[in-house]
């Protein structure tokens, strides 16, 4: 079926895309349960940084994180320097690109299922003596776990497409950045890429549909828990 | 003053106001008591901690727990006051043993008789440990909240009309459940309820409250004579507290004192006999009132205690009733 470089295109993008879920998660559910709070100062402003990748042009994403996090970048000098750890052109930059171009969809979906749980139940635990934080952890996490994954996994389909990002801080690297886009876009370059190109798509097509057809399944099945 | 929870609420939300000033005593039950849309349930939210005050103070047992003046305010989760909702807000990703342990697991001081288990038998949901919540009746979800509420062992239950589900003999059944959960666990309580059946039944103390403010207050029998406790009543609902041992009824009463209305109420003015009522007894007229529509209240003094007579202005004249007249007041068991 398929070849082995396209099972290590596979492969690379799979891997990149689930650590780029797994370090988005770390990020967005704190911020997506403080999001979801009434009011508090700062919220306007602390959305709008939330929603920026999704307004911004992906490679300007990557020019910053390139900028921010390069080997010359303040914060990737001091990386590299003190701890050796590289970002810019690893597979690791490379997640790190895609898990904050996939962060407005994850805040969104979990601030979703976040505001859909009954606020009379925080309530209940609340005089049962679960300060904020517990209750947090016992009651809304849990209520709101099946919609927190059917967006970790749209997040995860989408990751799988990730281009301009990646391709600007992480490089087109095959076998180490090189995920389904990127090497669609090389064979493309290349002067007789044109079958592969079309394989590669059809593959990143099957990915997508599967990967969207489960995150409605687990939203459907939540919804019938919810009743 | 201090074995008691004090409460001065200011609120003000859309077009609604509280402005309510009452005590409840700390050792005992105590109905909140008026019609629907009084802001019962407000007052509840106020004292567990669940809404914020706009201005007031509480307090329990001397322990602040709102005071808007001095900046104090101790979130719901410190309070030690439990609160059952109407609608029992049961946590549906946990099944019954779940919900009871979420609130056992969290309770500061468990009294040795209060395991889950122990409290599930009380509650006769024993049977029911390991169900889920979607699987419960109304009634069971109704005593699966009260025992979790018991479980997180609160210094002050709040509870707002727990028998809304319920209706006839598992209403009475729930109540003589409310006693006997006093008695057992020795938690004082603030039952809202809109229904005075209700509060006789449960209550020692009584609070009316009309559109966000205390219209009166104090021990149930003392305050239930009063003409502002009778203003909040339906004109149907006009009656008195007699003692349930003194009565024959039949309904089995779990409760000392059982609210008689005045539309139940016949009167005589020679000894009747022959009879089928179970519940005569001799007495003498101790207050004439006439009401709006023209009807009269006729206000009759027993031995075991007062009855009101709803009578048309008709039959007094034609019993030429007046003051301290000896009079015989009849009731039937089954309008009880």
């Amino acid at each position: 079926m398929l070849s082995a470089a396209e099972w290590q295109i596979l492969l690379v993008s799979f891997g990149i895309a689930a650590r780029a879920v797994a370090w988005a998660m770390l990020v967005s559910i704190p911020l997506a349960w403080v999001l979801s709070r009434p009011r508090f100062p700062g919220k306007t402003i602390l959305d709008a940084i939330a929603h920026l990748p999704l307004l911004l042009p992906p490679v300007l994403i990557g020019f910053v994180l390139l900028l921010v996090l390069g080997r010359r970048g303040l914060v990737g000098h001091w990386l590299e320097g003190d701890f050796g750890i590289r970002l810019a052109f690893t597979a690791d930059g490379a997640a790190l690109a895609t898990a904050v171009m996939i962060l407005p969809l994850l805040v969104r979906a979990i601030r979703l299922s976040i505001e859909a749980i009954d606020g009379g139940l925080l309530e209940a635990a609340s005089v049962l003596r679960a300060p904020p934080l517990d209750r947090f952890l016992t009651i809304t996490l849990p209520l709101a776990g099946p919609g927190v994954l059917a967006g970790a996994l749209t997040a995860f389909a989408a990751a799988l497409g990730e281009f301009g990002a990646v391709i600007t801080f992480a490089g087109n690297v095959p076998g180490v950045t090189q995920t389904l886009p990127l090497a669609i876009y090389a064979a493309l370059q290349a002067p007789d890429g044109d079958a592969l190109a079309f394989r590669l798509a059809w593959i990143s097509f099957s990915c997508a549909i599967v990967g969207f057809a489960a995150a409605a399944m687990l939203q459907a099945w939540s919804r019938r828990r919810a009743t | 003053m201090n074995d008691e929870l004090s409460v001065e609420a200011h609120l003000r939300f859309r077009s609604f106001r509280v402005d309510a000033r009452f005590c409840a005593p700390a050792n005992a039950i105590s109905a909140l008591f008026g019609p629907s849309g009084a802001g019962k349930s407000v007052l509840l939210d106020l004292i567990a901690g669940v809404r914020r005050l706009d201005s007031g103070r509480i307090s329990l047992r001397n322990r602040v727990l709102d005071d808007t003046s001095a900046g104090v305010r101790v979130p719901a989760h410190e309070r030690g006051v439990g609160l059952v909702f109407q609608d029992a807000r049961l946590f549906p990703h946990l099944n019954v043993r779940g919900n009871l342990n979420f609130a056992a697991s969290r309770a500061l001081r468990l009294a040795a008789n209060r395991t889950v288990e122990s409290v599930a038998a009380h509650f006769d949901i024993a049977a029911l440990l390991d169900r889920r919540i979607g699987a419960l009746s109304g009634g069971e979800k109704a005593r699966v909240a009260l025992a979790r509420s018991i479980l997180s062992a609160p210094d002050f239950l709040l509870l707002d009309e727990p028998f809304a589900a319920l209706d006839g003999a598992r209403r009475a059944a729930f109540i003589a459940t409310l006693r006997s959960m006093h008695r057992a666990f020795g938690i004082p309580m603030l039952v809202v309820t809109h229904q005075i059946d209700d509060a006789v039944a449960l209550a020692e103390h009584i609070i009316g409250v009309a559109a966000g403010r205390v219209v009166a207050e104090g021990p149930l029998q003392d305050t239930l004579s009063s003409a502002a406790m009778r203003a909040l009543l339906a004109k149907r609902d006009v009656g008195s507290a007699f003692p349930a041992a003194k009565l024959r009824s039949a309904a089995a009463m779990h409760a000392p004192m059982q609210w008689v209305r005045a539309d139940h109420v016949l009167l005589a003015v020679v000894q009747p006999t022959g009879l089928s009522a179970r519940n005569i007894w001799a007495g003498h007229v101790e207050a004439l009132e006439q009401e709006a529509d023209g009807a009269v209240l006729v206000q009759v003094r027993t031995e075991p205690g007062a009855l009101f007579a709803r009578l048309t202005a008709d039959s007094v004249s034609e019993l030429n009733l007046s003051l301290n007249q000896p009079i015989w007041a009849i009731v039937k068991a089954h309008s009880l």
